[in-house]
């Protein structure tokens, strides 16, 4: 139970501080905490415990994005659709991906997976008639829980914090679980693993399916939250490269590590964004220099990331 | 060197810039710059890999991708902190200049450009093929282990390896630099289609990287005539993943060799 | 019926035919050991049988149901299993999770793959080394993990490639008699040696490959005396 002691600790913390904090900045903070790191934690389920690393998850985010968003401006139905039509979406593209990942490896993969989510980037700021284009979709405000409109940030923490909840117990369930073992089998060594019966082809799709589908579903929340869809954001290779970062300093592979990851570089990057918008816009970079710096050390020599100071394996 | 670098186009961003300062400061034209520029970078290059590369070059390839995504990252930002997000143009008083060739009529940065490139890749392939440090770069490159035992010093042959490539990317940007805007997420959009190129021309096989560049380009262009200028880059981008699809391998790669992943 | 039938096996790899029409049939309950020199194609074999490698030609069956060109999985799944001879553990986990992904083959409960997991390693003799790093184990304690790994999956045949190469001197024996006890419960096993002595100690039968052929199949004695055999192979210091 002492293992749990962080986890537990941080989904308090994040469950009990609508109740003891008033700050809409303050909340604001901690609902995207929770969205990046869900996001992160999705990624992690393909990119850790599959070891199928993509840096093309933003075609996922977007997709639930779009689709949140188009259940709204275009087909007048509760956003809630949106977000089950994206997590179905990205799950068909998610297994297009898995096929992917089983005839490339390594570093070819992950070009593939950019690929994959600059045809959409495109496809969307092309598309007028069915996206908008470039300009990108406001998301309608229509008050109300059915309808996702919701003013009040503290429900909008409740809401992101059931999907870090499902996100996190998901990739526990990949730590204990027969699908998890094997899956971790394959990562470390795949035909050692097809030598010993494991289904190595469909794990990984499955994996990829899963990780897309939740990221999916941040994204659909995600648009519904800040209001707005703009494909260049919503598809960017930055956004794939922010959801492996903050999986990566957390810990890669860990179920909490994501979301300590995402704690530690969202509350940076907030906070810069708030010391340095406007005419210093261009100094928020600093800490991105810090992050990828950061990240070459880390990959190299403290690969287990923030989770490697709570637990030395 | 079987090392993808995720950051290849942000040193393509650096040679734009450096044209674009060298143009500003001293007025010098980016086809002078250009000579400079290739020493500079080979420093770049081997500055680069010696204290980033050579830590990681035998480690697994996610640790590889993700240093290279690393430096991609703090030198994007690091154009962002000093030049700001404002695109920047290298406006050469031949920048709108034009030559005609045949029936067909060219922009003359971009024909000089071309050119250069085409150049180079030979010259390239030509040190690859016949050189004696080419003959070593392609033995290290098959076999490391054996290539040690050969007496070859095989971090000399990656750093050389290594800056050469960013020395070519270098050179890349200060010629591309009067033809498109400069600014520090530049590099994204050349670098994927550099990627697109060498997967689709098989991996390890230069002449096959040049024939799938050409086709990329025939398909973007051809691809512009009938369907739009706006859905050009789509076209080759699906054309990307559904030969990715058929034939992992590439064009003109060794089949199984996507699979050995570098 | 035999188990293992291999019939005209044949694979090439661009000029090279690693194995020539390959044919030998393994009876339920035998020990065969499989020699030759280097290039034999004797590896290339375990590949074709074990599913990684899609023979050009021929057929193998297990028991009459086809292996041939299944996926590796597949083939373990209907009771084929092997060893490496360049051994992979898991690094990443402890000794007993290795064995547990070969269990959990078998079982779909995790609880009882580890309590399998367990009785293997207590079977091999590393059950001390459950908990351990894979990493961690010297080279002798790896072939005994992979050893254990394999039979985890519950397989009718289990393929041996090179289980006492890189053993120091002193731990071959004991290898050589858990080997024995496996076969005297009843398990079918090919096994690939260069080490003459622990072949014709444990084998029944010897398979000799020169140049992807069959040239000696039968008897251990018999074999180390044809004059095919010890011309590629043995040598004339080893006619007994």
């Amino acid at each position: 139970m002492k293992a749990y002691a962080p986890a537990l600790a941080f989904f308090a913390a994040a469950g009990l501080a609508p109740l003891v904090v008033d700050d809409a900045f303050l909340l604001d903070t901690l609902v995207l905490i929770l969205v990046w790191g869900c996001a992160a934690g999705a990624w992690n389920i393909a990119g850790g415990y599959a070891g199928q690393i993509s840096l093309g998850h933003s075609a996922f985010f977007g997709l639930g994005a779009y689709a949140a968003a188009l259940c709204g401006v275009r087909w007048n139905i509760s956003p809630w659709y949106g977000v089950a039509i994206g997590a179905a979406v990205a799950t068909a593209a998610g297994t297009v991906i898995g096929f992917l990942a089983n005839r490339l490896r390594g570093p070819y993969f992950v070009i593939a997976t950019i690929a994959v989510s600059q045809v959409l980037l495109l496809g969307a700021a092309r598309w007028r008639g069915f996206t908008a284009g470039s300009e990108g979709i406001p998301v309608p405000f229509r008050a109300g829980f059915w309808t996702l409109g919701i003013a009040d940030k503290r429900i909008w923490v409740w809401i992101v914090l059931g999907l870090a909840l499902a996100v996190y117990l998901s990739q526990l369930y990949l730590e204990r679980s027969r699908r998890g073992f094997q899956l971790a089998a394959v990562r470390e060594d795949e035909d050692a693993a097809l030598s010993l019966g494991v289904r190595a082809r469909r794990l990984k799709v499955a994996a990829i399916a899963a990780s897309a589908a939740f990221t999916a579903v941040c994204g659909a929340l995600w648009a519904q939250y800040v209001g707005f869809v703009d494909p260049l954001y919503v598809f960017s290779v930055d956004l794939s490269v922010r959801f492996s970062l903050a999986a990566i300093i957390g810990g890669l592979g860990t179920a909490l590590g994501p979301f300590l990851g995402s704690l530690l570089v969202t509350t940076v990057e907030t906070w810069l964004r708030a010391e340095f918008g406007g005419l210093g816009s261009h100094l928020v970079g600093l800490y991105l220099i810090l992050y990828g710096s950061a990240l070459i050390l880390m990959v190299r020599y403290a690969p287990q990331g923030l989770m490697g100071f709570f637990y030395r394996r | 060197m079987r090392v993808v670098n995720f950051a290849h186009g942000e040193f393509l961003m650096l040679g734009m810039y450096a044209a674009f300062w060298a143009f500003t400061l001293l007025h010098a034209d980016p086809y002078l710059t250009l000579v400079i520029a290739v020493p500079l970078f080979l420093a770049v290059g081997w500055a680069s890999y010696a204290l980033i590369m050579r830590p990681v070059v035998h480690t697994s390839h996610n640790v590889q991708v993700f240093t290279t995504v690393g430096l991609s990252i703090v030198l994007q930002n690091l154009a962002l902190v000093l030049w700001t997000a404002d695109a920047r143009f290298v406006r050469t008083s031949y920048y709108a200049s034009v030559i005609s060739f045949g029936g067909a009529v060219l922009n003359l940065a971009q024909a000089v450009a071309f050119v250069l490139a085409v150049a180079a890749t030979a010259a390239l392939f030509a040190f690859m093929r016949f050189s004696y440090t080419g003959k070593l770069m392609r033995a290290t490159a098959q076999d490391r282990s054996a290539a040690m035992l050969m007496g070859i010093d095989t971090g000399r042959i990656y750093a050389l390896t290594w800056s050469v490539g960013i020395a070519c990317v270098g050179a890349a940007g200060v010629l591309l630099a009067p033809i498109y805007p400069v600014y520090p997420t530049a590099g994204l959009q050349f670098v994927l289609i550099a990627y697109i190129a060498v997967v689709l021309g098989g991996l390890g096989d230069m002449a096959g990287a040049l024939v799938a560049a050409l086709i990329i380009a025939t398909v973007e262009v051809v691809g512009s005539y009938t369907i739009g200028t706006s859905w050009k880059e789509v076209l080759y981008l699906l054309l990307f993943i559904a030969i990715l699809v058929v034939r992992p391998a590439g064009l003109f790669g060794q089949r199984g060799s996507e699979t050995l992943g570098v | 019926m035999s188990l293992l039938t291999v019939r005209r096996l044949s694979k090439r790899f661009g000029g090279i035919a690693a194995n020539r029409e390959i044919s030998f049939e393994v009876a339920a309950g035998e020990l065969v050991g499989i020699i030759g020199p280097n290039g034999a194609g004797k590896s290339t074999l375990f590949e074709c049988i074990s599913g990684f490698y899609a023979p050009d030609a021929g057929e193998v069956e297990l028991e009459g149901t086809r292996l041939t060109g299944l996926s590796p999985d597949l083939v373990c799944r209907r009771g084929v299993a092997r060893t490496f001879q360049k051994l992979r553990p898991f690094q990443g986990m402890t000794v007993a999770e290795n064995v547990m992904v070969g269990a959990l083959t078998r079982t779909r409960d995790v609880r009882h793959a580890r309590e399998q997991a367990h009785e293997w390693l207590r079977r091999v003799g590393l059950l001390e080394k459950a908990n351990a790093h894979a990493r961690t184990l010297s080279t002798g304690q790896r072939k005994r993990l992979e050893l254990a790994r394999a039979l985890a999956t519950g397989p009718r045949l289990l393929l041996l490639d090179e289980v006492t190469g890189g053993v120091d001197q002193r731990s071959i024996p004991a290898l050589v008699e858990l080997v024995r006890e496996l076969h005297a419960g009843g398990l079918t096993l090919l096994l690939i040696e260069h080490n003459m002595r622990v072949v014709t100690a444990v084998a029944q039968r010897i398979i000799a490959l020169h140049l992807g052929e069959v040239i000696a199949d039968g008897a251990p004695s018999a074999v180390a005396r044809s004059p095919k055999v010890v011309e590629a192979y043995l040598g004339q210091a080893y006619v007994a």
